[in-house]
């Protein structure tokens, strides 16, 4: 067992771990951060994506000890208290969810693009830019749109970058 | 009735969606027993073989280890059953034992189960299992199982063909087939499909000694039906004595309804071990323990006279069901039959049915269940039909279409269609899709070097039949309304839809109605999710509940204000005084001393008299690059007839996750068996699923005629996206294969290798 301490979601979290752990398992099994998502065992899904270091990752493609010190943001830690981030309100207005297991890795994976490519996205580059999450319930279309409406309410919106300043941090 | 602003027809946002999206979801694998123990299933390498397990002392003695499970540990307990033998069918029922004894019948086949303090643990302890297979030659699939001399997966089902039944006259078929002008013929396959929700099952299973009661927390379609079958047929004791509880589900798409063998597994281990057992899927274990979809042979032929009217139709269909029986798996292929006539009005009908077993994966009910696969068959016929008879597909389908004339119109396979209007539905999406343009989009692909097609498919489906719910809607004291139902949202949004029936009557804000679903004790009877079911039935009870408990709150409220009745009305969560401001609040009610428990809740039973029928027209179009073979889907439009929106935004989001699903199967999804039955596409590194740059934006929009079958005249619409879209996109993908290099036929799925072979088989790239 290694000792491991990074910081989620702006606290401090640390643990000893088998040296095999996975970021999504710490975050899952000993964070009890239960909001990343484990859907595949082959780093296909993107159920898992967190931000770290303000980058989108899929948590099971790294082991949890090249992870010290890190700063983590998973999807608990995306709204402002309880105000929604405006990628997370876009996916409720334009119903780009339905059973909800894709949803935190969409949602972080969304923020990324909007971080990377800016606020306005036309439909090709969100559908590229989403290569690497799967969703099996919403056939795309209103992710699609979503993302897009996200990305341009993230311009304006005042908890989105203070959130971006601080996964950047 | 005033339209209520939370109520039927809006487009309201989900109240489920704030956990969603904030990470506050509770799966079953979230949900973390103190005590728990995690469970490893150990399973067959081999698609049939002869086994042995000669030492589990090591296992049993390795770190962490706390019981090793194999099938002679399970003597006392039932096999898993298959409930759904259609009524005309006489079958044998192979045993479905809950671990593998002496003999494994596919990849995957469960051999033992292993329970450890931590998962590493339990997975490593398996591995020190001696287990001795001696392999046997394995009927991979349905073509190997059908042929002569195949390896036989069950010794009492010679030629491995489960049941032979038919529906329809023979006599009067071949007749009209023998005086036919044309009689046009396709042999299609409905390839096999893995359902692939993205929450991969999971379950944990408790026991309380003190109370002799088990639980079971799974993501289910339904909690009544498993603790049923899992209580009093496997674990053979008395169904209260189990408890099962499912909470949110990630995707279920019918394949999550049926009890599968972690389920008795873990309770039976939780029990031996005092403690909670818990077992999660990994990706690569759904694709050899959850049923698989689909998996038809099909040979088709319609009989037409000299103007394109269908004089008859013959169906024989091979349905794979896999090693095991699972739940529905003979009905499904049953079912699609009765539905093999689709939009049509044909002059006489004859369809064989037979089921198939291999050493495969079994095969259950997938979004559509039979009616996804009865449509290819028939659209795709359909298409060859117009083809042959050199008449656009278009007006073939309108010449022979059931009118509305002919209404309520009993089928050739004893289904009685209540109403629907197939050619307005056809026209509709003609005009949505630009049909009459298409030749001149045509042209300008062809200057670029692209093969443009467009596909038309008109479906019908049935759904909603059979069983009713019964629930009940009540008024607490916090002034909040409490629904119970016993069916199971998978994704659907079903806290939302059945809130707005309610606020429809009670004129009060969705977030003030909540719904218990998905808890076999606080729910006392259920159904469950499947065959789009939920809406159609649950919501036509709640309409019921609700009017009973506006009469009752009424009823109070006249006591309260010293008021008749008559003079009262809902408005803003109070009932008041019409045309005055004295009110009393729903609070107020309950809180009065004239209110009892009774008075407060309102509990209603539906039972649909008979199945829904949604139909529709899909039209796709696309563009393939002759030199790669990759098709894009270039435009999909669609105009179903769902008798009655609930919910817009849930409606085309239920439509346009079918027709992702569809184009999938169209286009990429396969699930491969090798010719010794290994399954060679057991992850998403091997199994295509549609990513967001496979598929296009939908264009969607209802044309309803109110179903006569339920008091709202709703029709299901769970399953119908799967059902359009598969044949919409093959014809446009045959189309296109067909202007550019004549060539009419061409399976699922259309991926670049195979539509490049068939380029190349017809000559060649030019």
């Amino acid at each position: 067992m290694q000792k491991i301490s990074m910081i989620i979601n702006g606290r401090a979290a640390s643990g000893h771990v088998d040296s095999r752990t996975l970021l999504v398992q710490f975050i899952r099994d000993h964070e009890h951060l239960t909001g990343t998502h484990v859907g595949c065992d082959t780093s296909q899904c993107g159920a898992c994506v967190v931000h770290v270091e303000g980058k989108a990752v899929k948590s099971c493609t790294l082991l949890v000890l090249s992870c010290e010190g890190a700063n983590v943001t998973t999807i608990e830690g995306l709204a402002n208290g309880e105000q929604l981030h405006p990628m997370q309100a876009a996916f409720r207005e334009h119903h780009g969810l339905q059973c909800g297991y894709c949803t935190p890795g969409m949602i972080m994976a969304a923020v990324d693009i909007v971080n990377r490519k800016g606020h306005h996205l036309d439909e090709a580059t969100i559908r590229h830019e989403l290569e690497g999450n799967i969703c099996r319930c919403t056939g795309y279309h209103n992710i699609v749109k979503a993302v897009a409406a996200g990305a341009e309410a993230m311009q304006h919106d005042h908890a989105a970058e203070s959130a971006h300043a601080h996964a950047a941090e | 009735m005033k339209v209520m602003k939370f109520g039927i027809g809006q487009p309201m946002r989900r109240v489920e969606d704030l956990r969603f999206i904030t990470g506050k979801g509770q799966y079953t694998d979230d949900i973390q027993p103190k005590r728990a123990t995690f469970a490893y299933v150990l399973r067959s390498p081999h698609a049939h073989a002869r086994f042995k397990i000669s030492d589990t002392a090591a296992a049993r003695a390795a770190p962490g280890v706390l019981l090793v499970l194999t099938a002679s540990d399970l003597a006392h307990l039932g096999t898993i059953p298959c409930n759904g033998v259609p009524d005309d069918v006489d079958m044998v029922l192979p045993d479905y034992p809950v671990l593998a004894r002496d003999i494994v019948r596919h990849v995957g086949d469960a051999v033992a189960l292993v329970v450890a303090e931590t998962l590493a643990e339990a997975r490593e302890a398996a591995e020190l299992l001696e287990v001795t297979y001696s392999s046997l030659p394995a009927a991979s699939g349905i073509t190997a199982a059908m042929a002569v001399g195949a390896p036989q997966v069950w010794p009492d089902v010679p030629g491995n063909v489960g049941y032979d039944t038919s529906m329809g006259d023979a006599v009067k078929t071949e007749a009209a087939f023998a005086k036919a002008a044309k009689v046009v013929s396709i042999d299609v396959v409905n390839n096999r499909v893995v359902a692939n929700y993205m929450e991969t099952r999971a379950a944990i299973g408790e026991y309380d000694a003190k109370r002799d009661v088990f639980t079971l927390t799974t993501g289910s379609q339904g909690v009544h039906g498993i603790r049923k079958t899992v209580a009093q047929t496997i674990l053979k004791i008395d169904t209260l004595k189990l408890h099962v509880k499912t909470p949110d589900v990630g995707g279920g798409f019918g394949t999550k309804g049926f009890v599968y063998r972690e389920y008795p597994l873990v309770l039976e281990a939780a029990k031996r071990i005092g403690r909670p057992v818990k077992w999660v899927a990994d990706r690569s274990e759904h694709f050899v323990s959850d049923a698989q979809g689909r998996d038809n042979i099909t040979t088709a032929h319609m009989a037409l006279d000299a103007r394109g009217r269908f004089l008859a139709m013959k169906v024989d269909i091979l349905g794979g069901v896999g090693a095991y029986l699972s739940a529905f798996a003979p009905y499904v292929p049953w079912l699609g039959m009765s539905m093999a006539t689709g939009c049509y009005d044909i002059g006489s009908f004859f369809g064989r049915t037979r089921i198939v077993y291999s050493h495969t994966v079994p095969v259950d009910a997938y979004r559509g269940a039979g009616r996804p696969e009865a449509a290819y068959v028939l659209e795709r016929l359909v298409d060859a039909c117009a083809r042959e008879m050199k008449m656009p597909p278009e007006k073939i389908r309108a010449l022979n279409f059931v009118t509305p004339k002919q209404m309520p119109y009993e089928t050739l396979t004893n289904r009685t269609y209540d109403v629907g209007d197939f050619a307005g539905a056809l026209k509709a999406a003609l005009a949505k899709a630009d049909y009459a343009g298409f030749s001149k989009r045509a042209k300008l692909a062809s200057k670029a070097g692209k093969l443009r097609g467009i596909g038309i498919a008109s479906y019908i489906e049935c759904t909603a039949w059979g069983d009713g719910e019964e629930g009940s809607v009540e008024l607490r004291p916090d002034g909040t309304f409490l629904m119970r139902v016993g069916t199971q949202s998978n994704g659907q949004g079903h806290e939302t839809a059945y809130a707005q029936v309610v606020a429809h009557y009670l004129d009060v804000p969705l977030e003030r109605i909540a719904l218990i679903q998905g808890d076999s004790v606080q729910v006392p009877t259920g159904n469950g999710t499947g065959g789009s079911r939920s809406i159609p039935v649950g919501a036509a009870m709640l309409t019921r509940a609700s009017v009973i408990l506006v009469k009752q709150l009424k009823d109070l409220a006249s006591d309260i204000l010293e008021t008749a009745v008559t003079d009262l009305e809902i408005e803003d969560g109070a009932i008041r005084v019409a045309g005055t401001d004295r009110q009393v609040t729903y609070g107020q009610i309950a809180a009065s001393p004239k209110a009892s428990k009774a008075k407060l809740k309102a509990t209603a039973e539906f039972v649909p008299p008979e199945a829904t029928y949604p139909n529709g027209t899909h039209i796709c179009e696309v563009e393939i690059d002759p030199q790669t073979g990759e098709t894009s889907v270039v435009g999909y439009h669609l105009v179903d007839d769902f008798g009655m929106t609930l919910n817009p935004l849930l409606l085309a989001g239920q439509v346009h996750g079918g027709i992702g699903q569809g184009i999938g199967q169209a286009l990429m999804e396969n699930t491969v068996f090798d010719g010794e039955g290994q399954l060679i596409s057991a992850s998403l590194m091997d199994y295509a699923l549609p990513r967001a740059d496979h598929l296009p934006s939908y264009d969607f929009e209802t044309r309803n005629v109110p179903s006569t079958t339920n008091p709202m005249g709703l029709k299901g619409a769970g399953e119908a996206g799967s059902i359009g879209s598969s044949p919409a996109v093959m014809n446009a993908v045959i189309d296109a294969l067909y202007r550019g290099y004549g060539i009419t036929t061409l399976d699922m799925p259309a991926t670049p290798h195979k539509i490049f072979e068939a380029i190349r088989d017809a000559g060649g790239y030019r």
